[in-house]
């Protein structure tokens, strides 16, 4: 009877304890929102009284200025809104080229890292050394410097004849002319190629499988690119006077931010592979060659496995990292989010929207990589240990 | 529980709300307490403001902050100089971390009437054009069909490209820079074939060229630029000193009133106007609030319009820009200050 009432009475407390929780935090949710609309109303108030225009109507307005590249067609006339869209595309272009291209770099140099030839281990070293102690800003714009100075004037690049031309434009490549189709095709080869690379995989190898098919479909990718080209025609790069039509091209801007995130953050992830790899306990290797797998066995299907689960979460945040800092690229003319941002503040004034804007864009793009990446590691982490 | 972490948040948030208007007016007050005029003028601007070797700020618009200076502290090196690039400029003003800006910023409407500042006047009346290194061989810019033009962001220059270009049913390929420094190195290691803004930012760059004579100015000129100071709008007694500042310069030009003469001038001269100006003969320093002398000391310490532009941008300058339409309206040019009586 004593054990009942002591639990109604532990029940009661718990329910008081409860209810004085929720009236707290609600009351400071509450004051918090109270103050947030305060602040609102008293910037509205500020700009109003020094007569400074506000507000999000400008979107629908022409920009009014090109860009010098974007991934989506832009031009003067359209609205700002546009701008924005085509500004968001130049920057997750750049950030999803660099991502890729820095994963490659730190997979690489993290194992040069761990070799145990002393001349690789040395170049790795020096390399993460250099690009990791100094700005990025420093060597986007050393970059930039060599690239512009180095490749040769618009007038007398580089050519060979309707494939590719490199000069201080750019490079200049020749393109299926059937865009869409060039790219359905690539999926496409990409899917099949990748699959059977993935079976073929499983009959005939034990570790590495995963990786063999993901190479398999890229190159299948590229094939099926190319058969696209070769079946519908190619659009090359045409030059008349100034003008050069057709083909893609990637200017020296892209290529220099490219090239510099991608060493900065590669010199970081090759820093995270040699963390992860040598936190696997030793006797993990022992243990691999104790059974008969040889050192690349033991490397893809005990090792690796186990260093990936721990190098997941801080190379997401690498990876983040990497988008933030593509606003860089203001410093050398690549139009990208905050280049298009600056421009639109001082064609119209409305810095405060604009940044707005801005700020919630890379949020919203590094949230999803948040979430992709959570993802990944609940993948990795959910292998039998 | 997580109320914790919210704490130093929501004080941040009330110190943010609790922050009051700021104050509207009174920026000569502000200005004779601190001591100093703040302006804000170009980062890199050879003939408008510039830094040289020892540190000393020299331009156009450096003379037009000191010639402020004089008038309202009595002494022209009473400023306090800021460099701005084009994006920080407008901001600088409305926050009120400058008095007065004055860097080469062209008057339009919408910055006159959205950006919560109001221009005074116009120093220099420009033109957007465009540079080209000499061995392309081009005379005209209706030949830049697909060329690579440099600009600055923030710009009007911007702008104007884009409108030009369509209305000659051209296409071009923009490549935007932040600062004049970052436009400069890259058109002259030849990523761009084309370096576009006004005429006058053009002259001044082509100074800092590894060889000046290996680039030419086009002809074509493809806007009206008309440069000139600005203040924070809400204070009418500040606008109307700096708008009579810059008339004063020219005033002086039109009497003849130089640096070096003004002092003989103001002993002797029998000329009604010219002692009303110095304030020989009557007093309309007091309508602007400020004392009977404030003109004297602008040509006597800064000199007259005409003296600042020889200085700076004449031909006699390493800029080297002809006077045009620039000189006085009753010596073929754009430049009229009302009556100052």
């Amino acid at each position: 009877m004593s054990r009942v009432a002591g639990d109604e009475a532990w029940r009661a407390r718990e329910r008081a304890r409860r209810r004085r929780e929720v009236a707290t935090q609600g009351g400071v949710a509450l004051i918090l929102l109270l103050l947030l609309v305060l602040v609102a109303h008293n910037v509205g108030q500020n700009l109003a009284a020094r007569q400074i225009h506000s507000g999000f109507g400008f979107l629908s307005d022409p920009a009014g200025f090109n860009l010098g590249e974007s991934v989506i067609a832009f031009e003067a006339r359209d609205t700002y809104l546009r701008a924005f869209e085509a500004g968001i595309a130049n920057t997750l272009r750049v950030a999803l080229a660099g991502i890729v291209a820095a994963s490659i770099v730190g997979a690489v140099v993290g194992m040069m890292r761990l070799a145990h030839h002393p001349l690789l281990r040395g170049l790795g070293g020096a390399f993460v050394e250099i690009f990791r102690n100094t700005p990025l800003l420093i060597q986007l714009l050393a970059i930039y410097l060599v690239v512009t100075e180095l490749l040769p004037d618009a007038g007398e690049g580089l050519t060979w004849p309707g494939v590719a031309l490199l000069s201080k434009q750019g490079l200049q490549l020749a393109v299926p002319a059937h865009e869409h189709a060039a790219l359905a095709a690539a999926a496409g080869a990409a899917l099949v190629g990748g699959l059977a690379a993935a079976l073929a995989a499983r009959r005939w190898l034990t570790g590495g499988r995963g990786l063999v098919g993901l190479a398999g479909g890229l190159a299948c990718a590229v094939l099926g690119w190319l058969a696209s080209g070769v079946a519908g025609g190619w659009s090359r790069p045409t030059v008349d006077g100034f003008l050069v039509e057709g083909g893609a091209a990637l200017t020296p801007e892209f290529l220099a931010l490219w090239l510099g995130l991608t060493l900065f953050t590669g010199a970081a992830i090759a820093e995270l592979v040699r963390a992860g790899a040598l936190a696997v306990p030793r006797a993990q290797w022992d243990a691999a060659l104790a059974l008969g797998l040889t050192r690349g066995q033991a490397m893809a299907a005990v090792i690796f496995p186990q260093a990936l689960r721990l190098a997941i979460p801080p190379l997401a945040s690498q990876y983040m990292n990497l988008v933030k800092n593509s606003s860089l690229a203001v410093m050398i003319g690549y139009p990208d989010l905050v280049s298009i941002g600056n421009t639109s503040i001082n064609q119209n004034g409305q810095a405060l929207e604009v940044i707005l804007i801005v700020m919630a864009a890379y949020l919203a793009t590094n949230l999803v990589l948040a979430l992709a990446m959570g993802f990944v590691n609940a993948r990795v982490t959910r292998a039998p240990r | 529980m997580t109320l914790k972490p919210l704490v130093p948040f929501a004080l941040a948030l009330a110190g943010l709300a609790c922050a009051t208007e700021a104050r509207a007016g009174k920026t000569l007050d502000g200005v004779k307490s601190a001591g100093v005029v703040r302006c804000g003028v170009n980062t890199s601007g050879p003939g408008f403001s510039n830094a040289d070797s020892q540190g000393r700020w020299t331009g156009l618009d450096v003379d037009f902050c000191r010639a402020v200076a004089a008038a309202v502290l009595g002494d022209a090196n009473k400023v306090k100089f800021t460099p701005l690039n084009s994006q920080q400029r407008f901001s600088a003003l409305q926050a009120g971390e400058i008095d007065v800006l004055s860097r080469n910023s062209t008057w339009t409407l919408t910055r006159d009437a959205s950006l919560g500042v109001a221009f005074t006047g116009i120093n220099y009346f420009d033109g957007q054009g465009f540079m080209v290194p000499k061995k392309l061989k081009i005379d005209s810019a209706k030949k830049l069909n697909g060329a690579t033009l440099c600009v600055q962001a923030g710009t009007t220059s911007e702008k104007n490209v884009a409108d030009w270009f369509a209305a000659h049913g051209m296409k071009y390929k923009p490549v935007v820079f932040d600062t004049a420094e970052a436009i400069t190195s890259a058109f002259f290691a030849g990523r761009c074939q084309v370096y576009t803004t006004d005429m006058s930012d053009l002259a001044g760059a082509r100074t800092k060229a590894p060889r000046a004579d290996d680039y030419a100015i086009l002809p074509e000129v493809i806007s009206k630029e008309p440069l000139g100071p600005s203040v924070r709008r809400g204070d009418d007694e500040w606008f109307q000193i700096v708008r009579w500042t810059l008339f004063a310069m020219l005033e002086a030009e039109e009497d003849g009133l130089t640096q070096a003469n003004v002092d003989a001038q103001k002993k002797d001269s029998k000329d009604p106007a010219v002692q009303r100006f110095l304030g020989v003969s009557e007093d309309d320093g007091k309508l602007l609030g400020l004392d009977r002398e404030w003109a004297y000391r602008i040509v006597r310490q800064v000199g007259n319009y005409g003296e600042s532009f020889e200085r700076n941008l004449g031909p006699k300058s390493a800029v080297g820009l002809p006077r045009g339409v620039n000189n006085l309206w009753n010596k073929g040019g754009l430049m009229y200050a009302p009556p100052i009586r």
